[in-house]
């Protein structure tokens, strides 16, 4: 495991009196797509705002590339090479879909501020270089006609992919996706799926929280499952779909009822 | 197309008002233009409130602090140590520009509204200091009094249109700074950082450096407004940078719209010409301002005058 991009080992966080995260273990290596599925309330997120450094790991030990990351500030471990995107789409309203996606370009970006207040000719032209990337970006997610429309009067899916477009632009080493799937549609979550394995084949290492198991089991090398904030189990996809753990997570064990349209639609 | 107008088109109306504005010497009289120099000097203060406030999203409520720091080092400066004021420009913008980022540093942290009210104890010291006569340099509360006139190569800007002269270009040139930080990488992160912090941080954005940046520019700018203040009025006093002026800068920013220059100017005209204009009222402009801010905030929450959006766009 010693080639593994991101590695946790032990994690684990405490809010209060609940245990949100437990000795969770587990490793995205490189060139990997990874799927972190759970329950509601499992802690998938949780593990993601840990490895992200929105919070920080009461226990454990974070390492991305073989740097210990465990406990720093979020720019830092961007600046690492990890972003993400967010279950709540968290783009900036009020703004159009090319200067949100310039937020992805912060650290890409060369001009001082004083550049910036006095518009030397240096500034300008790394304004129009940004400007190109961003856009050659956006014309790969097919978002180029929209560069200039105001993202709060995006239809949620094309949101999605704003924000997508804003962390891949950032050129991560590490692409963290939280619930990209949720609220497309089938033909939005099929290009997603294109997207993911198109990014992968970039380099770009992929973690991912879905509960859209056409998007889990058909883009993921590797699946973890956790449930009340601990690993219960870990494998390819074939193997977590008949884990008899992983089934007992989402069915329940005597309540016969309850069936998750979503393992059932994968199977 | 509409953008591209858009862009083109609110500065350059800006352009011909500031053009307008200089004939205020020629068409109008000495009061006018006192009044006119006035206006220019509190639209840098107020523009550089909106650079913490309106584009940062930062509660600044003792902004005055900084416009003081300008003021008084200009003052104390040419009166005690006899520099000439153009030397005590880059001595009065760097002292605020400190003050700023020394005093932001331990408290850009804070949420929203317990900045607000650190800075309004901030605003309240600085005043208690300047009333004890802080270093037996600051004249306690009477303040300063004889401030010698600005002189650029050796011709002495003396009378009230040369002084006109020196405010109007200043302020011409806080308008292109404000406008190019609108379309500047630093403009854009202030954005992001204002409107969400989480998602600005993870994308490399270091947020308090940011702040503190945002603030020590925005002091520098306030200190600039006082050291033109100082010259302007040949005298400083406590009074001139106390809490109500904190604010009212605030409420220009608020009232007028925030990132709006358009807006920050019609508020700064609304409550600094007007009531100097009708002397009759002026003792009811923060009634009549309070009454406005009440409206505003209700009917209108974004301003009168709000930002168009996408500023920064322009990229």
């Amino acid at each position: 495991m010693s080639a593994a991009l991101l590695e946790l080992d032990d994690v684990g966080i405490r809010f209060g009196g609940l245990q949100a995260v437990a000795n969770l273990s587990f490793a995205v290596g490189a060139n990997q797509i990874v799927g972190l599925i759970g329950p509601n309330g499992a802690g998938k997120t949780t593990a993601f705002n840990l490895i992200t450094g929105v919070y920080k790991p009461n226990a454990g030990r974070i390492t991305f590339d073989g740097t210990d990351i465990t406990g720093w500030a979020p720019h830092r471990i961007a600046r690492a090479g990890i972003f993400r995107t967010f279950q709540t789409i968290r783009l900036f309203n009020g703004q159009s879909v090319l200067v949100n996606v310039l937020a992805g370009l912060h650290l890409q970006t060369r001009q001082t501020w004083w550049q910036g207040l006095l518009r030397t000719p240096a500034q300008r032209r790394e304004e129009e270089r940004l400007r190109q990337t961003a856009m050659d970006l956006l014309a790969r997610l097919q978002l180029d006609q929209l560069a200039d429309t105001d993202v709060a009067s995006l239809p949620y899916g094309v949101q999605r992919r704003v924000e997508l477009a804003r962390a891949l632009v950032a050129r991560p080493k590490l692409l963290i996706l939280d619930e990209p799937a949720a609220g497309l549609n089938d033909h939005e979550s099929a290009a997603l799926n294109e997207t993911i394995l198109a990014v992968r084949d970039e380099g770009i290492s992929v973690l991912l929280v879905e509960h859209d198991m056409n998007v889990v089991m058909n883009v993921t090398d590797h699946i973890v499952c956790i449930n009340f904030g601990r690993k219960i189990a870990e494998g390819s996809p074939e193997h977590i779909r008949s884990h008899p753990d992983v089934i007992e997570a989402y069915l329940g064990k005597d309540d016969e009822d309850f069936l998750p349209p979503a393992i059932g639609s994968a199977a | 197309m509409k953008a591209v107008l858009d862009g083109i088109n609110r500065p350059w109306i800006g352009a011909v008002l500031w053009l307008a504005g200089l004939a205020v010497p020629l068409a109008l009289d000495q009061t006018w233009m006192f009044i006119a120099s006035l206006f220019a000097v509190y639209a840098i203060v107020a523009l550089s409130q909106d650079i913490v406030l309106g584009r940062a999203g930062m509660f600044d409520m003792g902004h005055a602090v900084y416009f003081g720091v300008g003021a008084y080092a200009t003052a104390i400066l040419n009166t005690q140590f006899n520099w000439p004021i153009l030397a005590t420009w880059p001595v009065a913008v760097l002292l605020a520009a400190l003050a700023g980022a020394v005093l932001s540093a331990p408290i850009v942290k804070l949420r929203g509204d317990y900045l607000l009210v650190v800075t309004i104890g901030l605003n309240a010291i600085f005043v208690l200091a300047l009333n004890n006569n802080l270093a037996r340099m600051t004249g306690g509360p009477d303040g300063i009094f004889g401030i010698g006139v600005p002189s650029i190569f050796g011709w002495q800007l003396a009378s009230a249109s040369a002084q006109f002269w020196l405010d109007w270009v200043a302020f011409a040139a806080t308008l292109v700074l404000i406008h190019n930080l609108d379309r500047s990488h630093l403009g854009r992160t202030l954005y992001y950082i204002k409107h969400d912090q989480l998602a600005a941080t993870t994308m490399g954005i270091d947020i308090r450096a940011y702040k503190v940046l945002a603030f020590a520019l925005s002091a520098a700018l306030a200190g600039f407004a006082g050291t033109l203040f100082a010259a302007l009025m040949a005298a400083v006093s406590p009074g001139a940078f106390v809490f109500t002026e904190s604010v009212t800068l605030f409420a220009i920013v608020l009232v007028g719209g925030q990132g709006s220059i358009p807006g920050v100017l019609l508020g700064t005209a609304l409550m600094f010409v007007v009531p100097q204009a009708f002397r009759q009222f002026a003792e009811y402009r923060y009634f009549v301002f309070g009454i406005a801010m009440v409206v505003v905030m209700v009917l209108r929450p974004q301003g009168i005058w709000p930002r168009r959006r996408s500023a920064g766009a322009k990229a």
